[in-house]
């Protein structure tokens, strides 16, 4: 167990930098995710923490220690990949006993630490076979034995559900979750995934372009998303965006966009600022005739069974909303909507900056 | 109706191809069951087959045979010894060019392949001056390196191959496990390209048990002369007891035939991996 800390990390491949001056702490058995659309680096940071790829400016510490001139196997800490790298020549046994073999342990304390793996990720049955003799889920669980066994100060996991299907997914979810409560042992855990992210994180970094757009909890993430990128990265179905002008008239606010539809706002923003107006599909309330009310029109009504969700037209706009329970509305019907203002994000239409609160 | 017609067009194919290739062994062997009348009389099959060749030629009771279990022994240990050897440097280089990624590695690989532009042949006087440098001539050893040299090029560039489709991920988790590069060799690597190593093995020591040309300029001393070279001297008589030649010929390529058979599987696979995308 042990805190880690990137300190104005950079990375370049030939002239591309990849990883742009990053810095953010780790604590002491945190389960933090790494999360950003694909490309955005967040392999190449983990693998600069393993060791296997050069820091080209900035250091990494683990526990306290620079490591950047430090060798993978003297960095006390366990990799699992996306495609697991189990050694096919070996049996789960071996696979999972092979870092403390070749630490010269002896061969009672290998046998015994492999079994306490086993018994944890309930291998035990499988002990003897080889990985091509196992299931997609079953090696996963090899390549996290592999990795408990040594008892590391750090766990890295670069996308190690992406190879699993969607059930398995949601189960190993939940599996890796649980063993991080029982072990605590610090994890960075790298995922494109932001339900993977959400659901499984202490803290998240939210990665765009090599730099950070953001780090906090699941839920600060969700609520408060300091830019757009954010706002729009997390969050399933994806939060609602439209651009307008801020209109500010005493104690009331709306963002009107060029369609001419006025969207109720809260604090924040300088009247006739150009802003991004955001609001999650779950924040849109159906309501009667009579309230001030935004007008639209359902195009798609899509029953999931507990909820339902509706795509509809306001203004110019596609938008859509979540709603619980089931609904008798069908395309073509006009409705409206009330938006309660603390529900809703504004963002600088240039800098997609979180304008307050 | 389609399916048997390709069918017979390839029997059409395939039984020339058979005896075109099988003419001559049979031949071989009809001499080597045949007395040295009979050898010559152009029947089908000897009205008196014979086993007494094999005798003759077990026994070493001809003058060109008077070696024949010393030179028998000598193809081996060269064959043998030119195998393994091939086999270290060729998986020592590929694995140093492919997984440690060594500066230079490709170019070094490119200009052993370049060799293969220029005919063993003309190589064999270099050769043959290198040696005498070296003070090798007339050794066993002389030869053991030529045919190591030749062979190596191809042997490297087969195991390479081989080599770049082991996944990355298993050397990094290797790295991370604590593997030293030579640790990652014995533990990851050679018992992965093993099929790779049999085919590449099997060539090289095939390659050595075959030559002729190297063998008769490197060696001299009867004693320590191949049997391919050995058997060119039956030619060097007026009278050749062609029946002993065929017999001692058949018996040659007997040691190969089984190899081939016994990894035939590593042979296939091993030779063409990585000759395709896959
Ligand atoms: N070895 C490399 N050489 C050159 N470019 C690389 C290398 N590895 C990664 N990259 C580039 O760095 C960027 C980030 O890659 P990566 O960290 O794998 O992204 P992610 O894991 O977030 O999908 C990508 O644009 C990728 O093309
Ligand atoms: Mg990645």
């Amino acid at each position: 167990m042990a805190p880690v800390s990137f300190n104005n990390v950079a990375k370049t491949f030939g002239s591309t930098e990849v990883i742009r001056g990053i810095s953010f702490d780790i604590r002491d058995g945190e389960f933090m995710v790494l999360v950003g659309p694909s490309g955005c680096g967040k392999s190449t940071l983990l693998r600069m923490l393993a060791g296997l790829e050069e820091i080209t400016a900035g250091t990494i510490a683990i526990d306290g220690r620079v490591v950047n001139h430090v060798d993978s196997k003297d960095r006390d800490i366990a990799m699992v990949f996306q495609s697991y790298a189990l050694y096919p020549h070996m049996s789960v046994r071996d696979n999972m006993g092979f870092s403390l073999r070749l630490r010269r342990a002896e061969r009672s304390e290998i046998d015994a630490r492999v079994m306490r793996a086993a018994r944890i990720l309930n291998l035990e049955p499988y002990l003897d076979r080889y990985p091509r003799e196992l299931s997609g889920g079953q090696r996963q669980r090899v390549a996290m034995g592999r990795a408990i066994v040594r008892d590391p100060k750090v766990f890295l996991f670069d996308e190690p559900l992406s190879n699993l299907d969607a059930k398995l997914r949601v189960q190993m979810r939940s599996e890796i979750k649980a063993l991080h409560q029982r072990l605590k042992t610090t994890t960075v855990y790298v995922t494109h995934d932001q339900i993977e992210a959400m659901t499984m994180a202490d803290r998240i970094v939210v990665m765009h372009d090599g730099a950070i757009e953001q780090i906090g909890t699941p839920l600060e993430l969700y609520d408060r998303p300091d830019n757009l990128f954010v706002a729009q990265f997390i969050g399933s179905p994806a939060m609602n965006v439209v651009r307008g002008t801020l209109r500010r008239t005493g104690g009331a606010a709306h963002v009107e966009t060029a369609d001419g539809v006025r969207w109720p706002a809260g604090s924040g923003g300088v009247d006739g600022q150009g802003v991004a107006y955001g609001v999650r599909p779950d924040h849109l309330e159906l309501v009667g005739g009579g309230e001030p009310a935004v007008p639209g029109e359902i195009v798609v009504v899509e029953p999931t069974g507990s909820e339902t969700e509706l795509v509809v037209r306001i203004g110019d706009a596609q938008i859509i909303v979540e709603t619980h329970g089931r609904t008798t509305l069908q395309p073509g019907d006009t409705v409206g909507f009330a938006i309660d203002p603390a529900n809703v994000h504004l963002f600088d239409q240039a800098s997609g900056a979180r304008l307050a609160p | 109706m389609k399916r048997l017609l390709t069918e017979a067009r390839l029997v059409l194919i395939g039984i020339p191809v058979a005896i075109w290739t099988l003419l001559p062994i049979y031949h071989m062997f009809l001499f080597s069951i045949s007395t040295k009348e009979e050898a010559f009389s152009g029947e089908l099959w000897p009205a008196h087959p014979t086993l007494r060749n094999f005798g003759i030629v077990f026994r070493e009771q001809n003058y060109f045979l008077n070696h024949f279990w010393r030179q028998f022994a000598n193809s081996l240990l060269i064959a043998v010894a030119v195998g393994a050897i091939t086999l270290v440097v060729a998986a020592g280089a590929a694995f140093s060019i492919s997984r440690l990624r060594t500066r230079g590695g490709r170019l070094v690989l490119n200009c052993a392949l370049f060799t293969y532009f220029i005919p063993a042949a003309f190589l064999a006087v270099p050769m043959y001056k290198a040696m005498g440098t070296y003070g090798l001539l007339n050794t066993q050893w002389a030869l053991i390196l030529a045919m190591v040299t030749i062979a190596s090029p191809y042997a490297i560039w087969v195991l390479k191959q081989a080599s770049d489709k082991l996944p990355w991920e298993l050397d990094e988790a290797a790295r991370i496990d604590g593997a030293s590069p030579l640790q990652l060799f014995r533990l990851v690597y050679l018992p992965l390209i093993a099929p790779s190593l049999v085919a590449v093995g099997t060539y090289a020591l095939l390659l050595a048990w075959n030559e002729y040309l190297y063998a008769f300029l490197l060696l001299s001393n009867d004693k320590d002369i191949t049997l391919p070279v050995a058997l060119g001297h039956f030619l060097s008589a007026d009278d050749s007891p062609w029946e002993l030649l065929m017999t001692t010929g058949l018996i040659y390529a007997l040691p190969p035939a089984a190899i081939y058979y016994a990894f035939k599987r590593y042979m296939v696979t091993g030779l063409t991996a990585g000759a395709v995308k896959s």
